[in-house]
C-alpha cells in the first residue's frame, strides 16, 4: 500500500529531487486528527474536574454553572472519542474479514530484540542501532499504549456517565473503581503523551508525517531501513557510517 | 378592680426604707458595669414584703391576668438572688413605691421590653441573640420568637446545663416534635437515659445564644464539620468503637469533594449532593446496625432512591465512602487502586529514563561527530 511516488531522477548535481514515500492514509490521518483534538479538549476539561479541589482547579471552574459546562463539554469530546474509537474498530475489523489488515502495526518477537538493542546502544554497548520496519517499537508501544489506556478510559467513563443503567447489570463496586481509574488512566495517559510521545515526534526530530501523510527518502531509509528496502528494493548502507546518501 | 388591689396591698409598705431605696438605685444606675459592683442593697427583702403575697395581681389591658407573686423559695435557689444581685439590678425603673405605671398591653410585651435589663450584665451573650434566628423571627413580627428569659427563666434563672439534659428539654418546650425525635434518637436516648456526657444537646450542632438557620446553604455545607467535631475526634470516637476516619473519608468520596468545593467556593449556593444528614437523619439519627436506621442494610437503597430515583440493588454497592479501601469489601477498588499504585510509577519512570537515555546518547553522539 505505502508505493513511492515515483519522481524522475535528478539531472543535474545541484539539484536534487527527493522522492517521498506514503506513511499514513488519508483516512488515518484523519483519525489522529480526531484523536488528538477529542484527547485534548478531554483533558483541558477534566484535569480541572480531577483538581477541582486545588487553586488553578477553581480558578477554571470558576462558578457552579462552570461546573456543569466543563462536564457538557466534556461529554461532547467524550462523543467525538468514542465515534473515532469506534470508527478505528470497525474498520479494523472489517479490513480483517476481508484479509487486508496490514500487519506492521502488530508486536512481535523482532520488537523485544530491538528494544534490547536499543537499550544496550543507549547505555552505550554497542554502536550498532536497531534497524526498524514501518513502526518502530517505541511507536508500537506508543499505539498499543494508548489504545488500551483509551479503552479504560472509555468504558470508565461510560460507568461514570451512566452509572444507575450499569449497576442494572454490574456490581455496584464497579462504579467507585471506574471513578479512580478514570482519574489515574487520564494522569498516566497524561504523562505518557507528554514525555514519552512528544519527545519522539518533536524533541527527537520533527515527524510530521502523521499530518503530511510522507515521509521522506532520507528519513524513511534513516530510521524505517528494513521498511525502505521492502520498498524499493534497494540496498542501503546506514547514513550514520557513510554520511549523507545522495 | 386589680390595679386598686394592687395599690391597696402595696400602700400596706410605706417603708421608711424609701428614701434609701432611691439613693441607692440611682447609685447602682449610675454605672452600667453592674456586674463588677458590690450589691448595691438589700431590695429584695423590702420587695418581697408585698411580692410574697400569692394574690398579688393586676389584670392587662389584654385581659390576662399577670401574677405579681414572686416566691421567696424560688429566689432563694435562682444564681441572681445569693450572689446578691437583687431585684433593683433588672427591675431598673422601679425605685419605690408607689411604682411608676406601665403600659404594657399583655404579658408578652411586658416580657420583651424586661428581659432588655439582662444585657447590662451579659452583653456579650445578648449582642449574639441579636444575630440569631430568633431576634429575626422578631424582627420579622413574631412576638413569640424567645428572648433570654424564655429559656433561662426569669426571676428563677438556673445554670442552664445542670443536668445537662436541661439544655435539650429547654429547646423542647417549643420545639417539641424536633425534641421528641432527639429523645428517641442514639445522641438523644443517651443523653436523657445514661445523662452521657458526650453526646450532642441542641446547642452542640445549633449553637447557643447566635442560633442560625440550619436550613440554609451554608449551614448544610458546614454541617460535616459539625459532626466532625466529635465524629473525628480518635480518643472520644475510640470510646465507642466507632472509626474516627469517616469525615476524612468522606472528604475524598464523590460527595464529599462536591461539599468541599462548595463549601470553599459557593457555600451559600444550594448544592444536593450528601452530607452526613442526608443519609444518617438529623435528629433521629440511630446507630447503623439498628434495622430501623436511614443507614441500615436493608433501608440504605431506599436512602439512596431519595437522591438516586432510579437506583437498583447494586447501587448501594457503589457506597464506599466512610471506609477504607479493603481487599473483601470493595475488591474492585481494590485491585484498581493497587493496580495504578505500581502502574503510574512504572509508566512516569520508563517514560523518563528511556527518553533520558536517549537524550544523553544523541547528545554524546552530536558531540563526537562535531569533534575533529
Amino acid at each position: 500500500m505505502n508505493a513511492p511516488s515515483k519522481q524522475p531522477a535528478a539531472t543535474a548535481a545541484s539539484v536534487k529531487l527527493e522522492r517521498t514515500f506514503q506513511r499514513f492514509t488519508l483516512n488515518q490521518r484523519w483519525e489522529h486528527a480526531i484523536l488528538f483534538l477529542s484527547v485534548a479538549g478531554l483533558l483541558f476539561t477534566g484535569l480541572p474536574q480531577k483538581y477541582q479541589t486545588t487553586g488553578w482547579g477553581q480558578w477554571i471552574i470558576s462558578s457552579p454553572e462552570r461546573l456543569g459546562q466543563i462536564q457538557q463539554i466534556h461529554h461532547i469530546f467524550a462523543l467525538l472519542l468514542i465515534a473515532e474509537v469506534l470508527y478505528h474498530l470497525i474498520r479494523g475489523i472489517s479490513l480483517m474479514a476481508r484479509r487486508r489488515l496490514p500487519g506492521a502495526i502488530f508486536p512481535t518477537w523482532q520488537d523485544l530484540r530491538d528494544a534490547w538493542q536499543m537499550l544496550k546502544y543507549l547505555l552505550f554497548l554497542t554502536r550498532k542501532k536497531p534497524v526498524y520496519g514501518k513502526f518502530n517499537f517505541e511507536q508500537k508501544f506508543t499505539y498499543w499504549f494508548l489504545f488500551f489506556g483509551i479503552g479504560i478510559l472509555v468504558l470508565s467513563g461510560l460507568v461514570l456517565w451512566f452509572p444507575l443503567f450499569i449497576t442494572r447489570f454490574l456490581p455496584g463496586g464497579i462504579i467507585p473503581a471506574a471513578y479512580l481509574a478514570h482519574s489515574n488512566e487520564a494522569i498516566v495517559a497524561a504523562v505518557f503523551i507528554v514525555i514519552w510521545h512528544f519527545y519522539h515526534v518533536h524533541l527527537q526530530r520533527l515527524n510530521l508525517s502523521i499530518f503530511t501523510g510522507r515521509l521522506s527518502e532520507d528519513e524513511l531509509r534513516e530510521y524505517h531501513t528494513a521498511e525502505f528496502q521492502r520498498l524499493t528494493g534497494e540496498a542501503t548502507v546506514k547514513s550514520g557510517n557513510q554520511g549523507d546518501s545522495q | 378592680m386589680s390595679k386598686t388591689r394592687l395599690l391597696r396591698a402595696t400602700g400596706l409598705v410605706l417603708a421608711g426604707g424609701m428614701a434609701l431605696l432611691s439613693a441607692l438605685a440611682l447609685a447602682a444606675l449610675s454605672t452600667s458595669r453592674v456586674q463588677a459592683d458590690p450589691p448595691a442593697q438589700q431590695t429584695e427583702a423590702y420587695c418581697l414584703s408585698c411580692h410574697s403575697n400569692p394574690d398579688l395581681s393586676l389584670t392587662l389591658p389584654s385581659g390576662e391576668n399577670l401574677s405579681l407573686h414572686i416566691s421567696p423559695d424560688m429566689l432563694s435557689t435562682s444564681v441572681h438572688s445569693p450572689a446578691g444581685i437583687e431585684c433593683e439590678a433588672c427591675h431598673t425603673a422601679i425605685k419605690t413605691y408607689p411604682h411608676p405605671t406601665i403600659n404594657f398591653q399583655n404579658k408578652r410585651e411586658l416580657s420583651r421590653s424586661y428581659y432588655q435589663a439582662c444585657q447590662k450584665c451579659h452583653p456579650a451573650n445578648y449582642e449574639k441573640t441579636q444575630d440569631s434566628m430568633h431576634a429575626a423571627a422578631a424582627q420579622a413580627g413574631n412576638q413569640a420568637a424567645p428572648i433570654c428569659t424564655d429559656c433561662h427563666g426569669a426571676h428563677d434563672v438556673k445554670p442552664p446545663a445542670q443536668p445537662r439534659s436541661l439544655i435539650s428539654s429547654t429547646c423542647g418546650k417549643c420545639h417539641d416534635q424536633i425534641y421528641q425525635q432527639y429523645k428517641n434518637s442514639l445522641h438523644g436516648g443517651a443523653l436523657i437515659q445514661e445523662n452521657n456526657p458526650d453526646v450532642p444537646v441542641c446547642t452542640d450542632c445549633h449553637g447557643v445564644h447566635n442560633i442560625q438557620d440550619p436550613r440554609t446553604a451554608l449551614f448544610r455545607v458546614n454541617s460535616p464539620d459539625l459532626c466532625a467535631g466529635c465524629h473525628a475526634n480518635q480518643d472520644l470516637m475510640s470510646k465507642y468503637g466507632l472509626d474516627s476516619d469517616v469525615y476524612n473519608l468522606y472528604n475524598l468520596s464523590w460527595h464529599g469533594v462536591d461539599i468541599s468545593v462548595y463549601k470553599a467556593k459557593w457555600p451559600t449556593t444550594w448544592h444536593n449532593s450528601a452530607v452526613c444528614t442526608d443519609c444518617h437523619g438529623v435528629h433521629d439519627i440511630l446507630k447503623a446496625d439498628d434495622p430501623a436506621s436511614t443507614v441500615n442494610p436493608v433501608n440504605l437503597l431506599a436512602t439512596c432512591q431519595k437522591c438516586h430515583p432510579g437506583a437498583g440493588p447494586n447501587w448501594t454497592g457503589a457506597w464506599v465512602g466512610h471506609n477504607r479501601i479493603d481487599q473483601n469489601r470493595t475488591p474492585f477498588l481494590y485491585y484498581t487502586e493497587a493496580f495504578y499504585a505500581s502502574f503510574i510509577p512504572f509508566v512516569l519512570w520508563l517514560s523518563i529514563i528511556y527518553v533520558g537515555l536517549q537524550i544523553i546518547r544523541a547528545t554524546v553522539d552530536r558531540v563526537r561527530r562535531n569533534l575533529p
